[in-house]
């Protein structure tokens, strides 16, 4: 399999980006009604940060949930009904974090009509609301042809695949990936690839995993370009 | 020499992110240049800073007895204990910094960044009115549960920063300004963390008589009650001899500190009859045996009660060690059961994931390389500058923008 395209588009101009987090200016929460109050106002950097950005996050971790808040249901609230209903969102399915926001209070909400009490942690369990600002850099490196993933994709950081496939999502007109958004302005070749990356379930998977994955949807492309 | 570690992508980054960074002028201030965990970041933050061409310095401020007393009051009211604090204490602290501000005044009034470490030299930033840069308050203690009185005096000299770090969450309070999160990071290239060999491995362990033969079960920490010292003990003693193993307390010295002292003597009576048990009261600066210890141990234990972030822990697991450790503060972020270690509560916790342990050596092949990973990607010096630097960018950019392209 080989791309067949004229170019016809701008090169593609590959970034990198570094998180610093800070805490949200909310209050935390000791139980579930509270993180219900406390996510219905939290700035939408708040609920961001917490469905997306624990992929950047410097981390010890590998939980088996995507999200903070269904982490912290599951271990710490040590409620795995709502952690599991929480856990299941995919955030880049909503047109925008305040529907997205709807939705889990609507979540919590439905909990706590099921429940006879209101679940709490003990104080130093508390969720803590953070948001984080991302700083985008260049890597001075410029891709002129769809061909040059195939030789740039191996050698990006993690930081690097999350700002152009997953936090490009919040940037783009059509929510999808910079790689895809910039291939479609070539010509014919490319649809597979854009098949291939538009099939990757990306939210479930942790940047390394995703890096494997797109690499792999690559593959057939780098054999091509082994072989000549 | 960092590349090697930390591999091309993690340098590419901070020498990209710098780029913008070129010629700003950021001054560090402290209390000390030797001793303790906030010198030890200096001493490796500023050189690296200036290697990616800011304009970087380190300044002290000097001190008598008086005023450390009063700063070391402040430091333990901020890890709330009972202290007291009086107006005499306050205009020590205060004109102190009086005079350092003599000196240090034109260097800080013409940074770009000030970063004040601590709450020793906190005061400098009422007395430099004609500052133009921005000025951030790095927190590196736990202030989560503050003697108030003291808190309340610091907060009202913390509250006039632009912004102020902490290390972890947890250990934040609330400010009237932006509080940023930068964990503490380890120096995979210092004495402590550096790559020894075999056989200054098994030279450490020959000087203390511990073999190289029998699974290796270590705490490092300072003879302090809150790192339970007594607990790994009775843990250990709960093996029962049904599994082979030695037990090492390494810790620093304490003939300063008159409790250090009588809780070494307590560990030492409670070891005497057990030849499979060490103690090892080492110098402060026995970097390069607790790194040799560290790397001969099947194990290690941080049993503590109370804790900060627990560096130790990292320092562990960058050896590729599973950690046992205390299900109290940074501990519990670095632990994670079943993939890196385990939390426990009790000497009996302890005891029965050490046997789990060391029947499963498979297990501990695992979770040490599981924990070598987690530090490499993230508790490493170069995330910890990348932080830095994000922070220094973000300010310049605007710090109400959550996307800022440099």
């Amino acid at each position: 399999m080989a791309f067949n395209t004229e170019k016809n588009n701008m090169p593609f101009e590959v970034k990198d980006c570094a998180l610093i987090t800070r805490m949200g200016g909310v209050d935390t929460a000791v139980n579930l009604r509270e993180l219900r109050e406390r996510i219905s106002v939290c700035p939408q950097a708040c609920l961001f940060h917490h469905f997306s950005e624990t992929l950047v996050r410097p981390t010890f971790d590998d939980p088996e949930f995507r999200n903070d808040f269904a982490v912290w249901s599951a271990r710490l609230l040590r409620d795995r009904v709502l952690a599991e209903r929480l856990g299941i969102l995919n955030p880049y399915s909503f047109d925008s974090l305040e529907q997205l926001r709807e939705v889990v209070v609507d979540i919590i909400d439905d909990r706590l009509s099921e429940l006879p009490f209101i679940p709490s942690v003990p104080i130093g369990d508390d969720f803590i609301f953070m948001q984080a600002a991302t700083v985008v850099f260049d890597c001075g490196i410029t891709l002129e042809r769809p061909e040059d993933l195939v030789k740039v994709f191996p050698t990006m950081s993690n930081s690097s695949i999350y700002y152009h496939f997953i936090e490009a999502r919040r940037r783009t007109e059509d929510k999808t990936d910079d790689f895809t958004n910039w291939m479609q302005g070539f010509g014919s070749g490319c649809e597979k690839l854009i098949d291939a990356f538009k099939n990757v379930d990306f939210y479930y998977l942790t940047l390394p995993e995703l890096k494997k994955t797109l690499i792999k949807a690559l593959n057939p492309f780098m054999l091509k370009s082994c072989d000549e | 020499m960092y590349r090697d570690v930390v591999g091309d992508v993690a340098i590419m980054q901070l020498q990209e992110l710098a780029e913008d960074l070129k010629g700003a002028k950021v001054v560090h201030v402290n209390s000390t240049r030797i001793g303790g965990g906030v010198a030890e970041i200096l001493h490796w933050l500023t050189p690296l800073m200036i290697d990616l061409g800011l304009d970087a310095s380190w300044e002290i401020i000097e001190g008598n007895e008086q005023f450390f007393n009063v700063t070391k009051s402040f430091h333990n009211g901020l890890q709330g204990n009972r202290v007291a604090l009086t107006n005499s204490m306050i205009e020590a602290y205060q004109e102190t910094l009086v005079e350092n501000n003599k000196r240090l005044c034109p260097i800080l009034e013409n940074a770009d960044y000030v970063f004040i470490h601590d709450p020793q030299p906190a005061y400098l930033l009422s007395l430099c009115p004609q500052h133009k840069g921005k000025w951030i308050w790095r927190c590196h203690i736990d202030v989560s549960h503050p003697n108030r009185k003291v808190w309340n005096y610091l907060k009202n000299i913390a509250s006039h920063y632009d912004a102020s770090i902490f290390s972890m969450p947890l250990f934040a309070q609330r400010l009237p300004h932006p509080q940023f999160i930068i964990a503490p990071s380890i120096d995979p290239l210092s004495e402590k963390n550096c790559d020894l060999t075999q056989k200054e491995i098994n030279r450490t362990l020959e000087r203390f008589g511990i073999s190289k033969h029998i699974p290796i079960l270590t705490q490092v920490s300072r003879f302090d009650r809150f790192k339970d010292p007594i607990g790994v003990i009775e843990a250990f003693n709960l093996l029962n001899g049904s599994v082979d193993a030695q037990l090492v307390l390494a810790g620093g010295g304490a003939s300063d500190d008159p409790e250090g002292e009588a809780v070494y003597q307590e560990v030492l009576e409670a070891a005497k009859d057990d030849d499979r048990i060490f103690i090892l009261k080492l110098p402060n600066d026995a970097h390069r045996t607790i790194n040799a210890l560290q790397r001969a141990s099947t194990i290690i234990i941080q049993k503590s009660l109370q804790e900060g972030f627990g560096l130790t822990v990292t320092e562990a697991m960058w050896k590729s060690k599973p950690v046992i450790g205390g299900n109290v503060g940074g501990i519990r972020l670095q632990v994670h059961n079943h993939h890196t270690g385990f939390l426990v509560d009790t000497p009996e916790g302890a005891a029965l994931r050490m046997r789990e342990l060391l029947r499963q050596p498979d297990k501990i092949k695992a979770m040490g390389k599981t924990s070598k990973s987690f530090v490499t990607q993230n508790f490493l010096l170069t995330r910890h500058l990348r932080e830095y630097l994000t922070l220094m960018l973000a300010f310049r950019r605007g710090l109400e923008n959550d996307l800022i392209s440099v």
